[in-house]
Order: C-alpha cells, then structure tokens, then sequence
C-alpha cells in the first residue's frame, strides 16, 4: 500500500495501471484460456491488485493529471477527488467478488476465457470512465463498454443472437444521446472539464444537453427507456453476465454518471419543472419494472425486471434534487448492487445444480441447498425493505425526499415496495420452501461449490451490516464525498413514513396469503393482479411487446425507411426513366428537325446568336 | 530536389499506370507485383512529405506555361492527409486484388485503371490550379466508368455509363463554377485565391460537381448501381478515392482557400441531414449487401460534408477524421463482404446467415469496421463522430444535430442488420470457406488499423488539427 501511496507522489502511474492492467489481465486471461487454475488465479489476484490500487487512491489526496490524447481538447484529463475515488473503490470490490463468481461459474465452459477476457477489458473501460475529468474522454470509455456487452450477450448465442441485437442497439442509442448531451455541455459550459463546469442553469438548449446525458446516464444504469434489453439477456444470457453487468457494474457507473450530472454540472432545483421529470422517470421505472416482475415464472428473468425497477428508486431520489434523495439514491444503488449481484448468484447455483432457473421445474431447495437459501433469504428481505437491511434504510431515504417534492412520486414508490415486496414472496416460497421439487431427470442435488458460496456469503452479510451499521456508508461514504453536512445515517427521520413502510410490507404478506389461497400455489400468488379488473389488457399488451421501447425504435425506424425507399425509387425513376426519355427524346425532336430546310437553319442560327449576344450583355 | 517527392507521388502511378498493360501480356504476376509497387510506392512518398511539413515548410512546385497561364504543386496539410489516406488504403485494395481478380479477364485493364485512378487522385490533391483539379478529376471520372464496367454485362455498362454521365455532368456544372470564378477572380490558381468572398451562384456550379461526385442526396443514385463492379473497385470507390475527391474539393476551396456566404454553412449541413437521413434509410430496407454499404457511404459522406461545412476548426478536425477513419474502415467492410460475395457467390442478404462458423476471421474483421463506423470507441470512428458533431453544436445547431444522431442511430441498426445477417445465425452455406490468406490479412489489417487510429488518435489528429488550425 506503501508503495502505491509513493507511485502517486511520484506522478500518474497508478492512474495508467488501473487502465492497462485490467486491459492486459483480459489479454493474458484468453491467452490461458484452456487451463482453469492459472486464470482463476490470475483473476482472482489481479481484480485484488485493482482493490488495492482503487484504495491506495481512495486515500491519497485528490489530485490530477493531463495527458495528451485526441485533438480539439480531448485531452486524456484524469482527476482522482474523493467522489470518483469512492466509485472506483466499489467498483473494484464488486469486480472483485463478480470476478470470482464467474471464473468459478464458468470453469468448465469453453467461453470461461472469452468471457473473463471481456469482463477485465470492460474494467479497464470502467475504470477509465470514473478517472476521466474530460467528459469527451469519459464518453470514449463509456461507450467502449458496448463492444464488449456485445460480445459477451453473443456468447453461445451466435446462431440466436436477438438479445445481443436489442442490447447494441438500445444501449447504442442511449450512448449516442449521451454523446449529443456532453456535446452540448461542453459547448455551453466552454470547457470538457468536468472540474471546471459550474452547474450550468437547466434552461433552453442546456435544458436538452441535460436531458440527453441524464437519459444517457440511466440507460447505463438499466433504467427506462433504454431496458427492454435486460429481460431478454436474463433469458440467454450467462449468467455471471447478469450478475456483473445489470447486476452491479452497470448500476454503478450509470448512477455515477446521474449523481455528477445533478450535482456537479447541472443546476438541478427541486421543485423545478425538469426535477418532476427526471421523478416521473424514476417513478415510472419502478412501477413498469417490478410490475412485469410479478407476474414472471422465472428466477432469473424475474430477477431482471427488479434490476430495471430499482433504478426508478436511485432516479426518483436524484431526480428530487434534495441532499438526503440523492443520498438515498447513491445509497440504493450501493445496496442494489450488493443484493442484486448476490440474488442473481443465488439465480446461477440454483441454475448450476438444477440445470435450469423455471420456477415451475423446481422447488423446495432449502434443505438441500441451506447456505443458498440463506444467502437469498438476507437479499431479499434487503431487497423488499425488511429493516434492518440496508435497503430498508435506502428506500426510506428515498421516500422522505419523495414525499417532500410530491406525494403522488412517493405513493408510486410505496406501490413499487409493495408490489417488490409481493413478487419476492413467491419466489422465495416457490425456490425454497415447501416440499422439494426437481426438474425431470434430476434425482438429486446438493449445496453449490464454496467458490460460489463464499462471494454470495460476504454480499448477503453485507446486507445486514449496511443496514446495522449505515452511519459507515451514509456519512463516511456518500455524505463525505458529496459534502452534504446534515446527518441521514441511524434509524430513519420520521416515524410516519417507517410506519406506512411495514404497513406496506404488511399488506404484501397478506396479499401473498390471500393469493396463495386463492389458487392454492404459490407460484400464482401473484396471478390475481395479472387478472385484476383493467390490468389483464395492459399486462398482455406488456408481453406482446406493445410498451418495449425496443419495438417502438425499431417500428419506427422501419416506417421511416419505407418512405426513404419510396422518395429513393423517385429518385431512381427521373434518373433512369425521366431523365433518358427527356435525352432521347430531344435527340429525336433535333434529328426530326434536322430535314435540310435553309430556312430552319438560318432561324436556329439566328436563335444561338441571340442567345451568345444576350450572355454577353449580361457579361458586360 | 526534395520537391520531385511530389512529381514521384503524382506520375509514377500516373505513367506506370501505362505500362502496366504491356508488363501484363507477358507476365501476370510481375504486373500485379509492379501495380502493387507502384500504389505503395506512392504511399511511401506522401510519408516522406511529412517531415517538410512539420518544419513548417510544404513542399511546393510551381511550373510557368505559355500563355500566362502556370501550375503547380503543393503539399501542404491537407493534400498530404489526403494523399496517405487513399494511398494506404488503395495499397491494401491492390494487395486484396490478386486473390480476386485473379480468374478474371482483362485484368490488364483493371490494374492500370486503379493505378490511373490513385495517380489521378493524388494529382488532383496536390494540384494548385483549377484546371488541373478539373482535368485529374476528369480522369478519375473515367477510371470509374471503366473499372464499374469491368464485368461487361449490359447492366454493369448500363450502369457504368449512369455514374460516368451523373459525375461528368455534375463537373461540367462545375467547370462553369470554375469559369465564373476565373471571371471573378482573374485567376485559376487557388493560392492567388486565397480569402477572396465569392457570389453564391458560383459557389451552387461547384456545388454541382462536388455533391455528384461524393454521391449526396439528390446527386448520389449512381453511387447504389455501381455495386455491380468487382469489390475491390468498390472499396476503391467508397473508401480510398472516387466519393473523397468530392469532399476533398469542397474542404480546398469553400474552406480552405474562399470565403463564401454565410447561408452555405446552414445549407450545406441541411442537405446533409437529409442525404444522412434518406440513405440511412434506404440502408435498412436494401437486401443487397453492396447496396446496403452504397447507401451507408452516401450517408457517412454526409457527416463528413456536415463537419467541414460546420464553419469550425473542431468541425473541420472531425471531418478531416472522418474522412481518415471512413476510408479505412468502409474499405474494410467492402473487404469482408467481398471475401463473402466471392465465396457464396449471391449478394441477396435473405440468402445469408451462419458465415461466423466457416469465416470467422472475416466476420470479426467486418464487426470491427461496422464498429468504426458506427463510432463506437476504441475505433477512431468514435473521434470522427464526436468531433463532427461537435463542430455543428458548437455553431449553435443543435437540432440539425439531433438529425445526425438519428442518423447515426440508422447507422448502428442497418450495419448491425447487416452483420447479423450475413454472419449469425443458422447456418445457410455450411460448406463455404474462409478467404485466401492474402485477402482475409487485408481486411483484418484495415479492421485493426481501424482500432489502433483510436487508440493511437493522436497520430493522425495531430495533422487533422494542422489542417484545422490552416483554416
């Protein structure tokens, strides 16, 4: 640590080597792909190499370094202060636990060393999107990242190649939005420093440049309206995919990127037309995502539409531009990140040791998999906002910043809790408890390898202890590095609002109850509000795609292709029809006229000399 | 004496280009070997020009006629920028050329037409005198008529002769600009020319020959047809030379040497939303794997067009880029979908699907020049974009650059439907076969070159920002 700590006095090494060292693990990683031991070692040691160097920056003092890189100031501008510091620290250690998940996940798969390859480029993407102080920079790293989520979505898929399709093309977009609002960031604020951008005044055209980054930055995250891709990855996707990806990296740096929009270059105020926006957003994020997660019968793609919903709490606590919602947010992400990445893992032993994740295939598994349902059972108590969980402390936050900006953004997210909350009941009924159930030819199962148990195991813990211990992440962490003064940390504010909280959670249970009884499975416990008076037409037009924005963009780009090929063939015709008939006809007309009549030709002559004389006047 | 480095850049594949039919009657293979000497050569030789034009000293020539009348040649930022791009980028092609042109006829005929044709386009960037520009852009035109005609079915003459009369008309228009600027001017010799405002009603004639050459909306539907050449020629066309003399133009005189009025930098950008945007779409719906890359190059020629009309350095930086990053990697893609062409002998996209399995060095190579083009980092692709669109937002235009990222939005979903394609998915000619070495290498060399001018940016932005800072 020593050493590190004097590599940075010396100058920017330390910068470069969380760029190239990922970038080189990935390298060495596919070059070892065929041996199983050397690459877990190499990756588990150098995603710790990475811990350690993110730490050794989270400690020094902020400081910053230019290097020359592209043309018209995109500079290769690093800044290490105390905001981005934090994020490369989570960053890391969620890598780190992802890493290990993964390399053990996927050690008796051929594309185990492809995927890790990917992953460690990503790194190497994402670590140079939190070092960058040049947004143009920034964006440069950011958007590699698509290369590489391509990649890993065609793994296996290459015959079916769909959801890998959906991803480049919506997050694509997304990005190319991103790119259109850092441009007009930079033009307006005269300087692509992050730094040197004072919160720019959300009003006319910078009203748009911050439209379009905050849109870029939630798509990063998962969020509407760039989403419809992660459902579908839940389907074909690797799993460690999912874990890593719209698990946790993803979430970070998406919300990463929201936090500094709203703080440090935008002027966001609350109450102001564009913060009841960005809220709607959030709002409508959480109801569409946990809504469609009700009613799915698979872990993992279940999973997925909770990932897209949890975004709508970190969205709606930023969008409220108020100190303990961006808190609440940064804090939901946090938490998000650690139970997302561990329920997913829990999804992936399941999957590994039943052959499948099809919650009509199996059930019962918490006698022969205890250490797994443990670990599910801490997640999702976290995840439903079950105090003292650390996302129990997070949503408050949220919904106290919610409540003071509208009621209407705060009763969305208590449907949001409620319905999470319910959805989380049957699958952990259905998974878990109960008589167990395998899927046909399976005989029998046992509890998962430990290399997977052990980073399932520190994040479920660590559920608890965010939640115990919340001062550590909300004053130390968060507060600190945003420089937010007043205390959030401890058991929450207003007692009201953690009374309507379990008052909510209550009223899950009961429906969870009741519709249990109602079809007597648990597996449709949920069904009664897929048939609830008005909500059947909405949820079938949900799963024909009719609100996939996916569709929409593609639907779109379609029509407006039709008619590019209409005002094409137009243009075709006059050049291959019109154009020759008018030539040839004219030569037709002339050899017609040329009869030998002296007369004929004395008036064209006459008629060209006119023509000569008046060229020449105008001249003159 | 280092000024004959110009002479060498500009005749050597110029004349050569004449011998290249008599070497080829007695021995193919030292023909090829000579054609290939004689682009790289080229290649070789505009390098060289760099160092003059660091020490800030161009190379220049300057050659007096009878009549008054002189030219001359000049190497500075810009014609060098230029004549490495298509230098590189036709030796790769010339290279690429021996494995599929070899069981053609008349292929005596194909190597001197590419070597007139780079000769041609290195004259024309050097040149100094309208005149000259006019007379290399007319050879050009002729090398393409014949190198689009190289297969001599009716359609493929049929066709040829649309994209000859298209761009000779289109420069003939021009040449009347021409003249009407010696009218205002006293002068065919840009240098003399140099921040004279001209009227707009010139500034349209030379319009004409411009857009028609680089193939913008409503001149641009030769450009589509002329798939029916061999892919070489194609990338040649689309890539290193033919649809770049048009923008090359625009950049030497409305940016680099005229003044012009004010409503061409929102007119010239306007027309470019709506080239980007009507080709883009076409790109979607065409089925034919050369005429999908066609309508792609109309609609990337038309951000490079919106970045040096932006009437900025950093818009001219990214369309100087553009052009660079363009050239390289469209000459790619028409690589690979050669290599496919060549293989699975069809060029219907319905028809495609699986090639990964049996081509996968192709398929990755296409993906990384899709990837350039659609600007995605790390390929230099992304620089170009970002820039380009920056310049236009830098003037204030923010919703005609919101038309270019729709756009660019076009761009990833036809290059991604293009992929997808012909390389993924079940499996519909199992038993085709990846490419000879030769051809796969060249198109694995653009498709990496593509990714090191990204990371490597700073190489060729240090002369795009030369050339940016000359304005």
């Amino acid at each position: 640590m020593n050493l590190l700590i004097a590599l940075l006095s010396e100058g920017a090494n330390l910068l470069w080597f969380m760029i190239v060292l990922p970038a080189v693990v990935g390298i060495l990683v596919w070059i070892f792909r065929e041996y199983h031991l050397p690459r877990l070692l190499l990756v588990v040691s150098s995603a710790m190499i990475n811990l350690v160097c993110a730490l050794s920056l989270d400690q020094a003092e902020g400081f910053a370094r230019s290097f020359s890189f592209g043309p018209c100031g995109l500079e290769l501008a690093f800044r290490i202060y105390e905001f981005s510091a934090l994020f490369l620290t989570l960053t890391a250690a969620a890598f780190l636990l992802v890493s290990l998940y993964s390399v053990v996940f996927l050690q008796d798969q051929k594309s185990a060393g492809l995927f890790m390859f990917y992953m460690f480029i990503s790194l190497a993407m994402i670590n140079g999107a939190l070092l960058s102080d040049n947004l143009g920079v920034m964006l440069f790293f950011w958007e590699g990242i698509l290369c590489t989520l391509f990649g890993m979505l065609l793994i296996n898929n290459l015959h079916q190649p769909k959801t890998a399709v959906r991803a480049l093309v919506l997050s694509g977009t997304a990005d190319l939005l991103l790119m259109l609002g850092i441009i007009i960031t930079v033009v307006q604020a005269g300087t692509p420093k992050f730094s040197e951008i004072q919160r720019l005044p959300i009003t006319g055209v910078s009203a748009v440049g911050f439209l379009c980054m905050l849109l870029g930055a939630v798509g990063k995250a998962g969020g509407m309206p760039f989403h419809s891709w992660i459902p579908s990855a839940a389907e074909d996707a690797p799993t460690p995919f999912m874990v890593a990806f719209p698990g946790a990296l993803e979430k970070l740096l998406g919300i990463y990127l929201s936090v500094r929009i709203v703080t440090d270059l935008y002027d966001l105020q609350p109450g102001s037309g564009m913060s009841t926006a960005v809220m709607l957003l959030g709002t409508l994020t959480i109801i569409g995502g946990v809504a469609m997660a009700l009613i799915q019968k698979d872990m993992k793609r279940l999973l997925s539409y909770h990932a897209i919903s949890q975004v709508g709490y970190m969205v709606l606590g930023i969008g409220t531009a108020l100190p303990v919602g961006i808190l609440g947010g940064l804090f939901h992400m946090l938490n998000n990140a650690i139970y997302k990445s561990c329920l997913y893992m829990t999804a992936g032993s399941i999957e590994k040791q039943t052959g499948t994740t099809d919650l009509r295939e199996f059930g019962g598994l918490a006698k022969r998999m205890p250490l797994t349902t443990a670990c599910f059972t801490l997640c999702a108590l976290a995840i439903a906002g079950v105090p003292p969980f650390n996302g129990f402390f997070s949503k408050e936050l949220v919904f106290d910043a919610a409540l003071e900006s509208n009621t209407l953004f705060y009763l969305g997210a208590l449907l949001g809790a409620f319905m999470t909350a319910v959805s989380f009941l049957k699958m952990g009924r259905v998974a878990f408890a109960g008589e167990l159930k395998l899927p046909m030819g399976k005989k029998t199962i046992r509890e998962t390898s430990f290399g997977l148990l052990l980073p399932m195991g520190v994040l479920a813990i660590l559920c608890l202890v965010l939640g115990v211990v919340n001062t550590w992440p909300l004053d130390q962490l968060f507060g600190s590095a945003l420089g937010i003064t007043e205390v959030y940390s401890g058991w929450p504010h207003s007692t009201m609002l953690v009374v309507v909280s379990l008052a909510v959670l209550a009223l899950a249970l009961v429906d969870h109850i009741y519709g249990c009884k109602k079809t007597g499975s648990a597996l449709q416990a949920a069904d009664h509000i897929y048939y609830a008076a008005g909500l059947k037409r909405i949820y079938q037009a949900a799963e024909q795609g009719w609100f996939d924005p996916y569709r929409w963009l593609v639907s779109l780009a379609g029509v407006f292709s039709d008619f590019c090929v209409l005002i094409e063939r137009q243009v075709s015709w006059f050049y291959d029809t019109a154009a020759v008939k008018v030539l040839l006809g004219t030569g037709d007309r002339l050899q017609q006229a040329n009869d030998g009549s002296l007369s004929r030709y004395l008036g064209a002559a006459l008629l060209g000399a006119a023509g000569v004389a008046v060229i020449f006047i105008v001249m003159l | 004496m280092e000024q004959y480095l110009l002479v060498i850049c500009i005749f050597l594949p110029l004349l050569g280009a004449f011998l290249l039919p008599a070497v080829g009657k007695r021995k193919a293979k030292l023909r090829n070997q000579m054609a290939l000497f004689l682009v790289a050569a080229t290649f070789l030789c505009s390098t060289f020009l760099l160092p003059a034009l660091h020490s800030g000293s161009p190379l220049f020539l300057h050659f007096e006629l009878p009549l008054g009348l002189s030219f001359g040649f000049y190497a500075d930022a810009l014609a060098v920028f230029m004549a490495l791009a298509a230098s590189l980028v036709a030796t790769v092609i010339v290279l690429y050329s021996f494995g599929y042109i070899k069981e053609e006829a008349d292929q005596n005929e194909y190597y001197m037409m590419v070597c007139l044709f780079i000769g041609a386009m290195m004259g024309l960037v050097f040149s100094t005198n309208l005149i000259f520009i006019y007379m290399f852009w007319e050879i050009s035109a002729i090398c393409c008529w014949r190198l689009i005609g190289f297969y001599r079915e009716a359609t493929t003459i049929r066709r040829a002769n649309k994209a000859f009369i298209i761009t000779v008309a289109g420069a003939l228009v021009m040449l009347l600009g021409f003249i009407g600027l010696y009218g205002e001017t006293g002068t065919f010799d840009l240098a003399a020319m140099k921040g004279i405002a001209i009227p707009s009603w010139v500034v349209v004639l030379v319009l004409f020959g411009i857009l028609s050459k680089s193939a913008t909306f409503p001149l641009h539907s030769w450009l589509p047809d002329a798939g029916v050449a061999p892919t070489p020629v194609s990338s040649l066309l689309h890539a290193a030379v033919l649809v770049k003399i048009g923008v090359y133009v625009y950049m030497r005189m409305f940016v680099a040497t005229l003044q012009i009025d004010e409503v061409f930098t929102v007119a010239v950008p306007a027309l470019a939303a709506v080239s980007a945007l009507v080709s883009a779409g076409a790109a979607l719906r065409a089925n034919d794997l050369k005429r999908v890359v066609a309508y792609s190059t109309i609609s990337q020629l038309a951000f490079i067009l919106l970045g040096l009309a932006s009437g900025n350095e950093i818009g001219v930086v990214g369309g100087m880029l553009y052009i660079l990053m363009h050239s390289v990697a469209k000459g790619g893609l028409f690589l690979c979908l050669g290599i496919v062409e060549h293989n699975v002998g069809t060029k219907d996209l319905t028809k495609m699907g699986g090639l990964y399995r049996t081509m996968p060095l192709t398929a990755i190579a296409f993906l990384f020049c899709a990837f350039s083009i659609m600007g995605i980092p790390p390929f230099g692709g992304f620089f170009a974009k970002y820039l380009v669109i920056a310049g236009i937002v830098a003037e204030g235009k923010v919703l005609l650059a919101s038309f270019f990222i729709i756009g660019a939005v076009l761009t990833v979903l036809y290059l991604t439907r293009l992929f997808v394609k012909v390389f993924l998915g079940e499996a519909t000619f199992p038993q085709v076969k990846e490419g000879t070495p030769l051809m796969v290498g060249s198109a694995l060399f653009l498709a990496v070159l593509s990714a090191v001018l990204g990371i490597g940016i700073r190489v060729p932005s240090g002369l795009a920002a030369l050339i940016g800072r000359g304005m």
